[in-house]
C-alpha cells in the first residue's frame, strides 16, 4: 500500500460527484410539492423511506432507527446506486464505479467506524462505553478490541471484493463472448449489488446497536 | 519452476481452497433456514432476511481469497 500526496481529481471522485448530483436532483424533485395523494416520484420515495425505516427498526428498534435514520439511509442509498452504476454502459472504461475501488469502500468503512464509536460514546458516556467492552467476559478484552479493530477492514474488503470481482468477471466474459456471456453475469449482479449494499448497512446498524448497548 | 508458474499455481490454489469452507457453511445455514421456514411459515420473511445476511458474511471469506488471486495474477 503506497501513500501518495497526489490530490488531483481522480475518476472515481468524478463519478461520486455525478451520483451525488443525480440523487440530490431526484430528492428535490420528489419533495417539491408534497401532496396527500402522491404522484409517482413522491410515491416511490415514500415507499423507499418506509421500507428502510422498517428494515432498520427490525435491527435497532423503532426509536433508534428514526433517530439515526440519516446515516443509515445515506449509506444504503449511496452504496446501492454506486453498485448498480456498474450495469450502465461503458462502466469501468469511461467512468470507474466508486465502490469498486478500495479507497471509496475504505472511506465508507471509516465513516461506519467513527459512527459506531461516536454514537456509543454519546449514548453511554466515555467511561461507560469503554467499560462496555468488558461486557461478556473481562479476560476476553484483547479479543474484543481486536474484533473492533478488524471490523472496518472486513466491511471495506467485503464490499470492494464483491463489486470489483463482479466487474472483472464481466470484463473477462466480454473478452470471451461479446454480448451474451456478460449478460449472464450482469443478471447475477442485479442481485449481488443489492445484497452487498444491504449487508454493509445492516452490519453497521448491528454494530451501532451493540454500541448503544441498551438492554431491551 | 519459474516464478511465474509458482504465482499462477498459488493464485489457483488460493481461490480453490477459499470456496470449500464457505460452501459447506452456506449449505448448512440454508438448510437450517429452510427447515425453520417449513416449521413456521409466518416467520418466513424474517428468516429469509437473516439467512441472506449470514450467507453474505460467509461469502466474504471466499471473496478475500478471490482478492488474493487477483493480486497474484496482476504480479504474474
Amino acid at each position: 500500500m503506497t501513500f501518495t500526496t497526489d490530490f488531483s481529481i481522480s475518476k472515481p471522485v468524478i463519478t461520486i460527484w455525478v451520483i451525488t448530483a443525480v440523487l440530490t436532483l431526484l430528492s428535490i424533485l420528489a419533495t417539491r410539492r408534497l401532496k396527500d395523494v402522491p404522484g409517482p416520484l413522491q410515491n416511490a420515495a415514500e415507499a423507499a423511506v418506509s421500507w428502510l425505516e422498517d428494515f432498520f427498526g427490525g435491527v435497532l428498534g423503532k426509536k433508534n432507527a428514526k433517530r439515526y435514520f440519516p446515516i443509515f439511509g445515506t449509506l444504503f442509498i449511496f452504496i446501492v446506486v454506486s453498485n448498480y452504476s456498474g450495469l450502465l454502459p461503458t462502466a469501468g472504461e469511461a467512468f470507474i464505479i466508486p465502490t469498486s475501488t478500495l479507497s471509496v469502500t475504505a472511506a465508507l468503512a471509516v465513516i461506519a467506524f467513527f459512527t459506531t464509536h461516536s454514537i456509543g460514546i454519546s449514548r453511554q458516556g466515555p467511561g461507560g462505553y469503554l467499560k462496555s467492552f468488558l461486557k461478556p467476559f473481562a479476560f476476553l478484552l484483547p479479543l474484543t478490541l481486536l474484533d473492533q479493530f478488524v471490523r472496518p477492514f472486513s466491511l471495506a474488503l467485503r464490499l470492494y471484493g464483491n463489486i470489483y470481482a463482479d466487474e472483472r468477471v464481466t470484463a473477462q466474459l466480454r473478452e470471451m463472448f461479446p454480448v451474451l456471456l456478460p449478460l449472464v453475469m450482469q443478471t447475477l449482479s442485479l442481485l449481488f449489488c443489492f445484497i452487498q449494499a444491504l449487508v454493509f448497512t445492516m452490519l453497521t446498524a448491528v454494530y451501532v446497536h451493540e454500541a448503544i448497548g441498551e438492554d431491551e | 519452476m519459474t516464478a511465474s508458474a509458482l504465482i499462477a499455481l498459488a493464485a489457483a490454489i488460493a481461490i480453490a481452497l477459499s470456496t470449500v469452507g464457505p460452501g459447506i457453511g452456506q449449505g448448512i445455514a440454508a438448510s437450517k433456514a429452510m427447515e425453520a421456514m417449513a416449521r413456521q411459515p409466518e416467520m418466513a420473511g424474517t428468516i429469509r432476511t437473516t439467512m441472506i445476511l449470514a450467507l453474505a458474511l460467509m461469502e466474504s471469506l471466499t471473496i478475500y481469497g478471490l482478492l488474493i488471486s487477483f493480486i497474484l495474477i496482476a504480479k504474474m
